[in-house]
Order: structure tokens, then C-alpha cells, then sequence
């Protein structure tokens, strides 16, 4: 029965070859293990803080938060304003789980970047933005502002803050670009 | 041949383009096929009373000059196939003489005698739809994607994420509902994403067998829409060195490509070869405009050895493929309202000037395979075969723009999947009209994710499965059945989020039957009608479990399901064929149901985030159905004019809500016209001219609510070329020059994932070469 497995002439390079792949199979594979460095180096932003200050009101601190950056945990504070101030505004933005100031990274590349401020809500009329910096195209940026409020009494408006990205389409300082970093609209209390 | 040693390239290249067109007296040329318009090789043509005949090459053409001026007895033999004879008055001139060759059907046992003429035969006498594509076909439409090149049959279409990237879809089912199998190994790549195209050089393949509708039992878990099969170029058993070189260029994305092959057989049991590719494409565009960071390349190379004898044999194939490609950068986009202003917009918003340079938003993508095919023939007479296959798949992304590092050198994310897979199966000589295979598979994957971000868990996946497959053949008829059972262990280590922290196990296992039964009824010589019911399976894949985040590029954010169960797929399956003299044509129709059919469904509410608001998704399971016709018809109207048609018509139905499916091919026809005018034939191989014109239907059964576009409007484009081949000395040069999309026409494609931003590009002016040198003629 030596003709059932006549394999004496051809087993030599077979063997040598399943040979091979089992060894290749073997060395490579076993990667069930979790890999948790590279967990949190996704690109990310968890919090932004406006601050406002101004000689006739005390000092305006609001934070939105997205701790994941999914949007599970996330919550925006309410901006308290009184009637009749202009406040001289700036926005900090951080990253917590990487422990970044992705503040900085925007005002080193403020060409590539601009914050939109659009008031909304019913007295959104009561609520005017002024861009104050520019990058070194003479363009705005946003990083600081001012923020007016028309005096009268009590009122509910919104604040949108909106951070584009300039990476292809060129930056004209009107125009959003198609890729938004930030979208955060922060209810607004006027007070008289 | 030796000659080639001594004369080298650079003469034989010399010589090539020495061509002259010196037209032969009385001279019978043709070609033979086989009913389903595969060319035949090898067949003798033999003129018995004047004693002389040839053989027919790979593309099953042949000639034979210097006749005498008088009628004369062709005889075309072929074994297996029933012997054809022709009477052919020669005259002065160039005589078409082309066959086509019906299998003799029941001569099972004469057809098989090696292991892979018994696969061959369980193919062809199958009861499914299938779909082959010979060297011949490859070749016309080489040196574009994979995905591409099986666009044109019917049944298949593709889903393309811009003009790098177009993945085969059957039936209106893609991605881990398909099965690719390259050099006889299940192709393993990160298929989940639909941006993911299989990673095979178009040069390698040699043959391309497409299966449409279930085939677990064969293939295992995942063949719920149909298999795509590639099996490497023939090896040169009984030649000598030979070598072939494949130029392509393509005018839209001053696209090159060049792929070279240098092959011998030592002896009638050894032979090699080794192929490399390399291929670099600009940015495309559209009638309108430049699709900005659209160009893409590629290098790749194998090498396949192998022995063959009476008793036994194997094929050890290595292959490495690799690419860089870029994506619109356009598509890639911030948060919901983005999309919508740049579907508002309708066209990129910037003007982009033409670059082969390749930026962020890219992938970068390899993958090595090395596969050992063996077989040994028992004493009994039945065939042992055996594979082993071992394939390493790395896919980075990188994202336009990225804090911590260079966007262009530090992926977003990284993955290496490594799969290690064995099969064993006794492949049954015939016995009485019986043929069958009774075999055992083993697969274990690994997925291990790199420095950067997060989409999908580690992960490993081990299935293990046996089954049977039997068919009885006779005249008239075939049966067919088959069974197998799967099982897959799961054991992944997906991420909650990042404020919880810690990686979860999830340990899963799934288990499922898969069968086939079929009939065949050949009325007679010429009517066949068959009718198949498949039913297959598949575990949800990891992406549909573990998913969490936004999916760049349509803003919408996805959440997995882990309570995921199977899907299941019953698939009725029935086709008509007919073959005659001068028409071939298939009709099929078919009925997928789907049950715990895996898809994303839209959420309630938004999902708010720091980044903006996003439409929200998460993955559902309910039952559904596709159905549809696919068919072609060819008639051959006269020698030099043939005219075909092929159609495809998908319906996919969510059977609880009664709403359409999103993301079915809409309905298509293609029509054409080859011609081989008796003016151009004056050289040894006829010269055709061929027309073909492409009519898409707007997608208009669209679930409510779900897509953010209505489906673009229905299309039609013309396509034309001429081909022809010159052959000097041993050295044919085939060629052909086509214009794709002639009109310029500015259309989308609903299949197309940028069409929310883009056109689909506009005309490409394509001119291809094929050369042979050696013993490749």
C-alpha cells in the first residue's frame, strides 16, 4: 500500500513550507492583549471656558465640559450677563485627558484657525461680538473679544461659539470652513 | 527560450516595435470558447485531409495560413468537451472561424482527472449562479481596481469612496457579507469599513470566478451575499522562460501602471514565477472640477512556486501588497452642520489645482499573504487537498489634522489583523455521476491596534467548521447538496469610553448550520434551467458590537450593539440559460431572506457634543429581503459583429417596516456592440471596435428619513475602444484604447460615498499593452 501516500518525491519543499508558515503564523499573531497607551491620544477637546471681564460687573466665568469627548457626560454652563456692560472677553480651550492647553496649539496656528460667536434666542438683537485679535494675515482669530450687551431689562438669548478649522479651504475671516472643532451654544440670562 | 538569454531585453523590445502588418494569403483565424464565452486553450484544430492542425493559445484563438483556395473539414477537439466540425470554403484572405465548445456532460470522470479539474468540475456542474472571468476578459479591463474590473458583470456593482477605493457589492450585499478568496485563502482585511477595498494586485490574477448568492458551505461563515474567488496566473508547466510585461495608462488621473512577469517550467513538474506591479495615479476629476487629494499608489510583488505530477502536487504562493491612497479632502468634515453646507454647496469649495502628491486625509495600507496549496491523489483515486494560509493586514489612517504629531507621518489610528487559516478536504473522484468533497477548515485571527486612537477592540477570533458537499450529474440532470457547521469563538477587549476607563472583556461564541440544495434540468442541448436554496451565516462583526464614536465623512455617530446576535440568510436562487449557435444568455432571479439582518438604524435624539450635533446611529438587527433579476444576453450576429446586453435590478425590503433598504445598488443595463470590420483585420488577429452604453436609474426606494441627500439622478454614459494584438516573430503585443465616459458627463453614483460632495470623475482616455516575450507567446 506504499502507493496510497506517494509523497517521497514532492514532501521535502512541503514540509519546508508549511514549516515556514506555521512559524510565521506563530511569531506574529497573539495580540489579544489591550493596548491601553494608545487610548487616549485620539485628537480631543473636553473643555472650554469664556471669561469675561469688565470694569462695571463683576467677573464671568462659564466652562461647557465633554469629559469624553462623545458627548455622554457633556454640560454647558449658563452665561450670566448684566445689562448695559461690554466685557472684554477671552475663551480657553483644554484638553483634561491628555492634559493638553489646546489654547496655545490655536493661538501658534491662528492662521489656520477662527472662533464665530453668533447670538441667538429672543433677545439675541440685546447681544453684540466683536473680534478684537487677528493671526498674521491681519485676519480674526477670536482667542479675544468683546461682548456687549444692550441695557434694558431681563432677557434670554444664546451664544454660539463655533471653532473652524482652516486646513484646506483658505481662511477669508467671513466664511466657516467644513471642518468644525467646537460647536458649543452657552445659553445667555440677561440681567437688568 | 534560451534565444532570450542571449539577445537580451533591450532587442526584443527593439524588435517589438519593428512590427510590420504583412497581411497572409488564404488564412483561417478564429477562436474557441466555451458556452459561457471562456476562452479554450490547448484545443487542437485539425484539417484531416491535409494533414495539418494547430492548437488553440490562452486566449482560445488560433490560425492556420497558407491554405489552398478550396473548401475545407475543420476539426476541433477538445477533451471533455463534445468534438465540433466546420466546413470552410477558403478563400483569398483572412476566414473567421470562431466555435464554441459544449461541455460533454457526462463524462465526469474524463474531465476529472486532477484535483483541480475535480474543483473545475464541481464549479461548472453547480447549481449557482456563476459568473467566470478568463485571462481574455481580465485583460481588457486590467490595471484598474479589482472592484472595477468586476463591475461589469451582472449582478455586481461596486461602492466607491472616491476614485481610489471601489469595493464589489453582489446582489446588493458587500463587505463581511462577501468572501474573497486570493490564491485559494480567504482574503482577511479590515472589511468592515466600507471605505476598505480588498488588497489584490489587479495584474496577479489569472482568473476570477464570482459566486453569486449564498455558499457557506464551501466558504464558511460570511458568504451570505455571494464569494469572488481569484486564483493566481497558471503556472508554465512543460515552458520554457518566459516573460510578459502590462503597461497602462490612464488619462484623468495621468494614471500609470506597469506590472512584469518572469515564469518557467523546469521540466513538465516545476515551474515558477514572479510578478511585480507598481502603479501611481494623480487626482482625479470630474468634468468640472479637480477632486483635490485623490491620487493614490501602489507596489506590489509575488512569487508562486509549484509541482505538479500524476499523483500529487502543491503551489506555494507569496504576495505582498501595498498602498497609499488619498481621500477627498473635502469629505472630511467637522460635525452635521458642515455636511449640510457642503452638500448645500453641491461642489468642493476649493478650486484644487492637479497633484500626485498624496496629504492627509490618507491610508496607508499593506498586506502580506503567504498560501500552501497541496494535493495527493490516493490510491482509491480521490484527491487529498490541503492549504495553509498565513496573511498580515496593517491599515493606517491619518487623519487631516492631528494635535499630537504630523497628520502625515502619525495615523489616527493604526491595526494589524493576522490571520492564520488551514483547510483539508477529500476531494471524491467521480463515481456513477457522484462527485464530492467532505472537508475540515480552522481560522484564527488577531486584531491588535497601534499607538494611536481607538475604532475597533483588540480582538480574537477562532472558527473552526466541517461540511460536505455532494452532487450527482447525469445527462439531464444535476442534484446538488451540501452541509457545514461553524463555529466561532470571540474574545475582544472593547473600550467603554474614556472616563470609565477600564477595557471590558466580551466573550462570545457562535455557532450555525449552513446548507445548499440544488437541481439542474437540461431540457435540452440547448435550455437549461436550475434552481438553488442556499442558507448561510454570519456573527456580527466587531465594528457592529464595539463601535463608538463619529464615522468622519458622513458626521454621523455610530454606537455598537453587543447583545448582537447571528444573521442568517435563506437564498432562493433560479436561472435560465440558453446556448446556441449564435445567442448565450442567462436570466436569473433570486430571493434573499435575511434574518437579524445587521444594520444602522437612526436613533431618536442627536447626539450633542463639545464638537457640535451629530445624527445618531446604532447598530439594529431585523429581518429583511433583497430580491432581484440579474441577467446577459450576447448574440453574435455575424462573425464580426456581436451585440450584448447585461442587466441588474437588487429590491431590499426591511420586512417589519416595509421600508426600502438605504445603500442599494440602483437598477442598471449595459448594452454594447463589438465589431471586427473586415478593413482592420488585415493582420493575423482581428481588430475590434466596441461601443457600450451604460444606463443607471435614479435610486428611488430609499427609506424616509435616513440619507441626508436625496439619491442623485439617474445617469447614462457611452463608453468606446478599439483593441487588436500583433504578433511578430514569438512576440504578440496585444493592445486596445478605450474612452470611458466619451460625453464628459457629469454625473453621482448613489453607490458613491463622496456623492454628498462630489461628481463621480469624468472621461478617462485608457490605452493598455500587453507583450510576451519567450515562452509566454
Amino acid at each position: 500500500m506504499n502507493t496510497l501516500f506517494p509523497i517521497q518525491r514532492f514532501h521535502f519543499p512541503l514540509l519546508l513550507s508549511a514549516a515556514l508558515i506555521v512559524a510565521l503564523s506563530a511569531s506574529g499573531c497573539d495580540s489579544t492583549e489591550p493596548d491601553d497607551h494608545g487610548a487616549g491620544d485620539e485628537e480631543l477637546i473636553t473643555r472650554i471656558q469664556l471669561t469675561l471681564t469688565s470694569p462695571q460687573a463683576p467677573q464671568v466665568v462659564v466652562e461647557a465640559t465633554d469629559p469624553d469627548g462623545d458627548g455622554a457626560n457633556l454640560t454647558i454652563g449658563t452665561l450670566v450677563l448684566k445689562a448695559g456692560v461690554t466685557y472684554t472677553g477671552t475663551i480657553g480651550v483644554f484638553d483634561d485627558v491628555n492634559g493638553e492647553n489646546v489654547g496655545a496649539e490655536i493661538d501658534e496656528e491662528a492662521d489656520e484657525h477662527q472662533f464665530f460667536f453668533l447670538p441667538g434666542g429672543q433677545d439675541a438683537s440685546r447681544l453684540s461680538v466683536t473680534v478684537t485679535d487677528s493671526d498674521s494675515n491681519g485676519l480674526p482669530v477670536g482667542l479675544a473679544f468683546t461682548v456687549a450687551t444692550t441695557s434694558g431689562g431681563a432677557g434670554q438669548a444664546s451664544l454660539r461659539v463655533i471653532l473652524s478649522h482652516f486646513d484646506d479651504d483658505p481662511k477669508d475671516g467671513v466664511n466657516q470652513s467644513d471642518e468644525t472643532d467646537i460647536d458649543v451654544t452657552f445659553p445667555v440670562t440677561i440681567e437688568p | 527560450m534560451i534565444p532570450l538569454k542571449k539577445r537580451g531585453w533591450l532587442l526584443l523590445a527593439i524588435l517589438l516595435f519593428s512590427l510590420s502588418t504583412t497581411a497572409h494569403a488564404q488564412t483561417l483565424v478564429g477562436r474557441v470558447t466555451t458556452t459561457d464565452g471562456a476562452p479554450l486553450e490547448l484545443v487542437q484544430v485539425v484539417v484531416e485531409r491535409l494533414d495539418r492542425g494547430t492548437v488553440t493559445d490562452e486566449g482560445g484563438r488560433w490560425f492556420l495560413d497558407k491554405l489552398p483556395l478550396e473548401p475545407v473539414s475543420l476539426e476541433f477537439r477538445f477533451v471533455g468537451f463534445r468534438t465540433e466540425n466546420r466546413l470552410v470554403d477558403v478563400v483569398a484572405g483572412e476566414t473567421v472561424v470562431n466555435v464554441v465548445m459544449q461541455e460533454a456532460r457526462v463524462d465526469l470522470a474524463e474531465t476529472v482527472i486532477t484535483a483541480e479539474g475535480q474543483a473545475d468540475a464541481m464549479l461548472k456542474r453547480s447549481t449557482r449562479s456563476v459568473s467566470i472571468l478568463a485571462p481574455e476578459d481580465l485583460d481588457r479591463s486590467r490595471g484598474q481596481t479589482i472592484g472595477a474590473m468586476l463591475s461589469e458583470l451582472p449582478g455586481v456593482s461596486v461602492l466607491s469612496t472616491g476614485p481610489s477605493i471601489a469595493k464589489p457589492v453582489i446582489r446588493g450585499l458587500h463587505s463581511q457579507r462577501l468572501v474573497v478568496v486570493n490564491a485559494g485563502v480567504q482574503q482577511e482585511g479590515q472589511q468592515w469599513g466600507g471605505e476598505h477595498a480588498p488588497e489584490i494586485d489587479p495584474f496577479s490574477a489569472g482568473r476570477v470566478e464570482v459566486i453569486r448568492g449564498a455558499a457557506s458551505v464551501e466558504y464558511g461563515v460570511g458568504a451570505i451575499g455571494g464569494v469572488i474567488r481569484i486564483e493566481p496566473e497558471e503556472l508554465p508547466y512543460d515552458r520554457g522562460l518566459g516573460a510578459d510585461l502590462a503597461l497602462n495608462a490612464f488619462s484623468n488621473n495621468r494614471h500609470g501602471a506597469v506590472s512584469a512577469s518572469v515564469f518557467s517550467g523546469l521540466g513538465s513538474k516545476w515551474a515558477w514565477r514572479v510578478r511585480t506591479s507598481a502603479r501611481k495615479a494623480g487626482d482625479s476629476r470630474t468634468p468640472d472640477y479637480v477632486i483635490g487629494n485623490s491620487g493614490f499608489q501602489e507596489l506590489d510583488a509575488a512569487a508562486t512556486v509549484g509541482f505538479h505530477s500524476n499523483r500529487a502536487g502543491f503551489r506555494l504562493h507569496v504576495s505582498h501588497f501595498g498602498t497609499t491612497l488619498g481621500l477627498f479632502s473635502g469629505a472630511h468634515i467637522g460635525n452635521f452642520d458642515d455636511l449640510l453646507r457642503a452638500i448645500e454647496r453641491g461642489q468642493p469649495a476649493v478650486d484644487y489645482a492637479f497633484t500626485y502628491d498624496i496629504s492627509a486625509p490618507k491610508q496607508r495600507i499593506s498586506h502580506d499573504a503567504i498560501s500552501l496549496n497541496g494535493h495527493i491523489r490516493l490510491s482509491s483515486g480521490d484527491w487529498i487537498d490541503a492549504q495553509l494560509g498565513f496573511q498580515s493586514n496593517r491599515r493606517s489612517e491619518f487623519d487631516a489634522h492631528r494635535r499630537f504629531g504630523d497628520p502625515d507621518t502619525d495615523p489616527a489610528f493604526s491595526l494589524t489583523l493576522q490571520t492564520s487559516s488551514a483547510e483539508v478536504q477529500l476531494r471524491q473522484r467521480p463515481r456513477g455521476g457522484l462527485i464530492g468533497s467532505i472537508g475540515l477548515s480552522a481560522t484564527t485571527q488577531g486584531n491588535h491596534n497601534g499607538e494611536s486612537g481607538f475604532l475597533i477592540p483588540n480582538f480574537r477570533a477562532t472558527t473552526v467548521g466541517a461540511f460536505i458537499h455532494e452532487m450527482f450529474v447525469t445527462d439531464a440532470w444535476t442534484f446538488d447538496a451540501g452541509l457545514r457547521y461553524d463555529h466561532r469563538w470571540l474574545r475582544a477587549w472593547p473600550r467603554e469610553n474614556l472616563s470609565s476607563g477600564p477595557f471590558v472583556r466580551h466573550d462570545a461564541t457562535y455557532g450555525s448550520l449552513s446548507a445548499i440544495a440544488g437541481v439542474i434540468w437540461r431540457m435540452d442541448p440547448s435550455w437549461s434551467v436550475s434552481s438553488n436554496l442556499g442558507h448561510a451565516w454570519r456573527p456580527p462583526g466587531v465594528n457592529e458590537l464595539f463601535n463608538y464614536g463619529v464615522h468622519h465623512g458622513t458626521a454621523q455617530f455610530e454606537t455598537g450593539n453587543p447583545d448582537l446576535g447571528v444573521e442568517q440568510s435563506w437564498n432562493l436562487d433560479v436561472t435560465l440559460r440558453h446556448t446556441s449557435d449564435g445567442v448565450t444568455a442567462e436570466l436569473s432571479a433570486f430571493r434573499n431572506r435575511m434574518d437579524g439582518y445587521i444594520f444602522l438604524f437612526p436613533d431618536d435624539e442627536p447626539r450633542v457634543t463639545i464638537r457640535g450635533t451629530f445624527p445618531a446611529f446604532h447598530y439594529v438587527q431585523k429581518n429583511a429581503t433583497l430580491k432581484g433579476l440579474d441577467g446577459w444576453i450576447e448574440v453574435h450576429l455575424t462573425d464580426r459583429l456581436d451585440v450584448h446586453v447585461t442587466s441588474s435590478i437588487v429590491r431590499g425590503t426591511d420586512r417589519e417596516s416595509g421600508e426600502a433598504l438605504v445603500e442599494m445598488p440602483a437598477d442598471r443595463i449595459r448594452g454594447g456592440v463589438e465589431w471586427s470590420p473586415r478593413f482592420l483585420s488585415g493582420s493575423e488577429r482581428p481588430t475590434s471596435l466596441h461601443l457600450d452604453i451604460i444606463a443607471v436609474k435614479q435610486q428611488d426606494r430609499i427609506p424616509e428619513g435616513v440619507d441626508y441627500a436625496p439619491p442623485p439622478p439617474g445617469y447614462s454614459l457611452v463608453n468606446a475602444g478599439i483593441s487588436g494584438s500583433w504578433t511578430r516573430g514569438s512576440t504578440p503585443l496585444s493592445w486596445s484604447l478605450d474612452v470611458n465616459n466619451v460625453f464628459d458627463t457629469a454625473y453621482r453614483d448613489y453607490m458613491s460615498r463622496f456623492r454628498y460632495f462630489i461628481d463621480d470623475p469624468g472621461r478617462n482616455v485608457s490605452l493598455r499593452m500587453q507583450l510576451s516575450f519567450g515562452a509566454g507567446s
